[in-house]
């Protein structure tokens, strides 16, 4: 009986979660082969607490390093965005689009719809495991690696479970609140979080408890890959998820829908009280519609309010004062780590300030803060006013295409400058609190290239929309090539003779010449910035020769 | 530059892969007219209008919009027409008045008081979010973003959906204030009633071809009318069957109903001669009667 809804669901998204699992039993592939050819003995000589961080067994092989650095980073994550894009979209996407008043125009309950869509997270969340599983099974026998000692299947079932418990909170917001943007927005928050804090808090003596209360320790805290499966925590996750369902369901039931109406925000609150009328209206009425690209930077506030946060006070100002904190037996043992081993996590050295900064903030954490704004943009640029059909209004005014484009790569270019400046000082007062006398210089040439990096990605997304005009090629396309870059820069320097190839994508040129030791790498400045031009123009070569889109 | 069609478009052709969404079109909108462009869903109709706006770009041919090239000037272009797209979408989270906002800032700005003038006459309210307001609603602040300009030429893709009829005959008068400025529109449509008030000439198209090209009055005695007539006395049907344009004649005592297309007047002429007329009604052949019209022409 569940069958319509399901299936309609199921094959608007199965494309999207069968390409996320390629991708990654791709970059498993690429990963299992370069540790194949490296010698192991680097890793096996680590002192235990070290193994413990980075998820390797005290007898580790190639089987077991591969899981371990793709399978339960990537991997997860990358499955858990997935579910809980779903989960966001289930209820309150069809509330946007005002598509469920017609759904449910038919004999079949709210209760049916949810249902629907949370069979759905489950069944498509359990394709992408089995994928990722078959995967796991198939890159091993291929490359002739042995796995005796690993559990694929007891890591599957903790990754399928932590990524249905992000996908129903997704839900169960989605449920309760009608907001797409709002359900997917708070996971994201938690995934974020939780991600960061299981790496970083057993680190620190006195916070090592805390790790209890963050989800994502109950998927990777027990090692399931070497450990199998701890049912304690699948209990604890399955305990959190039947919450969420049952949430859910009063929640969709029990309120009003929405109708295509927009949320009022604060500027909007404060042009209609009388007060403050007159100030917001010069302020933020016609200034935000002055350009297009004052429009473009006034619509994503929100997010980009948000991640500056995350990056000026969390991942700026906090991390500092940490370091002092952090067990001392690992700064101590920290001179035996190889040069190489920790590029992976972002090529830091615990024994330093610096080193410190860049494994919990550089290393991954600000390429993905500045990709988020940027890649928003760069998405929602064309393939968004052409999705929601505004495209053909916008340019039957006397503008060219080349002018949208270079105004929309302003606004880009904006929040990728505001999330720098908020990372720049966070880390600098970081660094200050917590006397560590880094360099500020340093700081800001690490930021700068960061920036840069974000920009480029942020390029790549606004050339694919300019190519096709559609958001979703844009954005996965991006997350794909981003993906394999870092892999690749993780990865291909361990294998000598692939080292030179790591130069050939664009994540080298951030971290590679230490930015944070050594001072601003111009060359590597000038190659990103040239990187990012050069896709800005292939964007308005690509827009300039196409039809636009008729109303998809 | 004022000596230039309005639109002119030679042997202008779209493909879509395999299908031919527009064939060949030629058409010359003049100066000062309003030009119905007629046709069912899937005709043609919103291809020629995307083209010429190089929205998107023709598989043969070309066309003009007041003298300059479609694609090479399209941004001259731009300064002279106001456009209102079909299934009109705009920001939603904007308010009316920040929408015109936006596109006057584009155009270098506008006269407000002819926009607040174009507001009261179709009582649109510019202060809500327009993702608030109801269909018609939302299209009011879509015609107001397209006259507001005085632009030398209206593009109109389907302009009066879920407009109610007041404001519609509002709209109407506006197309023709337009066009008696000297100015053009041009006014593409599926509702022939409106077309016939206002458009001097039509177009139609059906599959991609540009079928006929009239003027309204021509089109009128051309239509198919079905037209019930009322006598004071029992007539006979011998009287009407031969009469020229006549078909389907049904009587029943005083009641006659029949199919016509011709000149009205020979047909009353004919009828009040012998019998005395007591009442008339004609019901308007819709849109599909008139294509089987040019069909039945074009075969023969």
């Amino acid at each position: 009986m569940l069958s319509t809804v399901i299936s309609k669901t199921f094959l608007d998204r199965w494309k999207g979660e069968a390409i996320g699992a390629a991708t990654l039993v791709v970059l498993f592939m690429m990963g299992m082969s370069v540790y194949r050819d490296i010698d192991l003995s680097i890793y096996t000589n680590l002192p235990e607490i070290f193994r413990a961080l980075m998820n390797i067994p005290a007898d580790a092989d190639v089987g077991a390093l591969a899981y371990g650095a793709i399978y339960t980073s990537y991997g997860a994550l990358t499955l858990t965005s997935l579910a809980l894009a779903m989960g966001s979209a289930s209820i309150a996407g069809e509330e946007r689009d005002g598509t469920l008043g017609l759904l449910l125009g038919n004999p079949k309950s709210r209760t049916y719809v949810l249902v629907s869509k949370a069979a759905n997270v489950i069944l498509l969340t359990g394709l992408g495991s089995i994928l990722l599983w078959l995967g796991g099974l198939a890159v091993p026998a291929l490359l002739d690696v042995n796995i005796t000692g690993i559990d694929v299947g007891a890591l599957m079932l903790h990754m399928f479970s932590i990524a249905v418990f992000h996908g129903f909170l997704a839900v169960a917001i989605s449920a309760w609140t009608g907001k797409n943007s709002l359900a997917s927005g708070i996971t994201i928050a938690v995934m974020v979080l939780s991600f960061f804090a299981v790496g970083i808090l057993p680190l620190v003596e006195s916070l090592a408890d805390g790790v209890y209360a963050f989800p994502w320790y109950y998927f990777s805290g027990s090692q399931p890959h070497v450990n199998g499966v701890a049912w304690g925590h699948l209990a604890v996750l399955w305990a959190g998820i039947a919450v969420f369902a049952g949430a859910a369901l009063v929640g969709v039931n029990r309120r009003d829908l929405r109708s295509r109406e927009q949320g009022d925000g604060i500027v909007d609150r404060l042009r209609s009280h009388p007060l403050t009328q007159k100030v917001v209206e010069r302020l933020a009425g016609s200034a935000r519609v002055s350009r297009i690209w004052t429009k473009t930077a006034s619509e994503h506030q929100g997010v980009l309010i948000v991640v500056a946060y995350v990056m000026f006070l969390i991942m700026g100002v906090l991390i500092g004062p940490m370091y002092n904190a952090i067990d001392e037996a690992l700064i101590e043992l920290a001179g035996v780590f190889p040069e190489g081993v920790l590029a992976l996590f972002g090529g830091g050295d615990l024994s330093t300030p610096e080193g410190w900064y860049q494994i919990e903030t550089f290393g991954l954490m600000t390429p993905i803060a500045f990709m988020v704004v940027t890649v928003m943009i760069g998405s929602r640029a064309l393939a968004g006013e052409e999705a929601s059909r505004t495209m053909g209004l916008l340019l039957a005014n006397p503008v060219k295409r080349s002018a949208v484009i270079l105004e929309k790569t302003m606004a880009m270019v904006l929040y990728a400058i505001v999330v720098a400046v908020a990372l720049f000082a966070g880390v600098t007062l970081g660094s200050l609190v917590g006397g560590l006398g880094m360099s500020v210089g340093n700081i800001a040439a690490a930021t700068v290239l960061g920036m840069l990096l974000g920009l480029v990605f942020g390029a790549l997304s606004l050339a694919l929309g300019a190519a096709t005009g559609r958001v979703r090629a844009s954005v996965y396309g991006t997350i794909g090539v981003a993906l394999i870059s870092f892999v690749a820069n993780g990865f291909l320097p361990l294998a000598g003779n692939l080292e030179g190839l790591a130069k050939w994508q664009p994540v080298y040129y951030y971290l590679s010449s230490d930015p944070l030791v050594n001072g601003m790498n111009w060359l590597h400045g000038a190659v990103l910035l040239g990187l990012f031009v050069a896709l800005v123009a292939a964007a308005i070569a690509l827009f300039n020769r196409r039809d636009l889109r008729q109303a998809a | 530059m004022t000596d230039n069609p309005a639109i002119l478009t030679e042997k202008l052709t779209k493909h879509y892969g395999d299908v031919k969404a527009l064939v060949d079109l030629d058409l010359a909108v003049s100066r000062g007219e309003v030009f119905g462009f007629l046709g069912p869903n899937g005709a043609g109709k919103t291809t020629m209008i995307r083209t010429v706006l190089d929205e998107i770009r023709p598989t043969s041919g070309r066309a003009s919009i007041l003298g300059m090239d479609t694609h090479a000037q399209s941004v001259e272009i731009r300064n002279h027409i106001g456009y209102v797209p079909g299934d009109l979408a705009m920001y939603p989270n904007l308010t009316g008045r920040d929408t015109l906002t936006y596109f006057a800032n584009l155009r270098d700005g506008v006269d407000w008081s002819h926009v607040d003038e174009l507001a009261d006459r179709l009582d649109a309210d510019l202060t809500k979010k327009v993702g608030d307001l109801s269909t018609g609603n939302r299209q009011k602040v879509g015609l107001i973003q397209a006259f507001m300009n005085k632009p030398e030429l209206l593009i109109m893709d389907e302009p009066s959906a879920g407009l109610d009829p007041l404001v519609q005959r509002e709209f109407q008068k506006m197309m023709r204030e337009v066009a008696a400025e000297g100015r053009s529109v041009f006014l593409s449509s599926h509702t022939l009633s409106e077309v016939q008030r206002v458009a001097d000439r039509v177009g139609i198209i059906r599959g991609g071809y540009l079928i006929a090209v009239e003027r309204v009055a021509n089109l009128r005695s051309k239509a198919m009318r079905t037209v019930n007539l009322l006598f004071a006395e029992p007539i006979d049907p011998g009287v009407l069957e031969p009469l020229p344009g006549v078909s389907d004649v049904v009587v029943e005592n005083h009641h006659a109903s029949l199919t016509f297309n011709g000149q009205m007047e020979t047909l009353l002429q004919a009828v009040t001669n012998r019998y005395k007329l007591l009442d008339i009604s004609t019901q308007e052949a819709d849109l599909e009667e008139i294509f089987l019209t040019y069909y039945e022409e074009a075969g023969s």
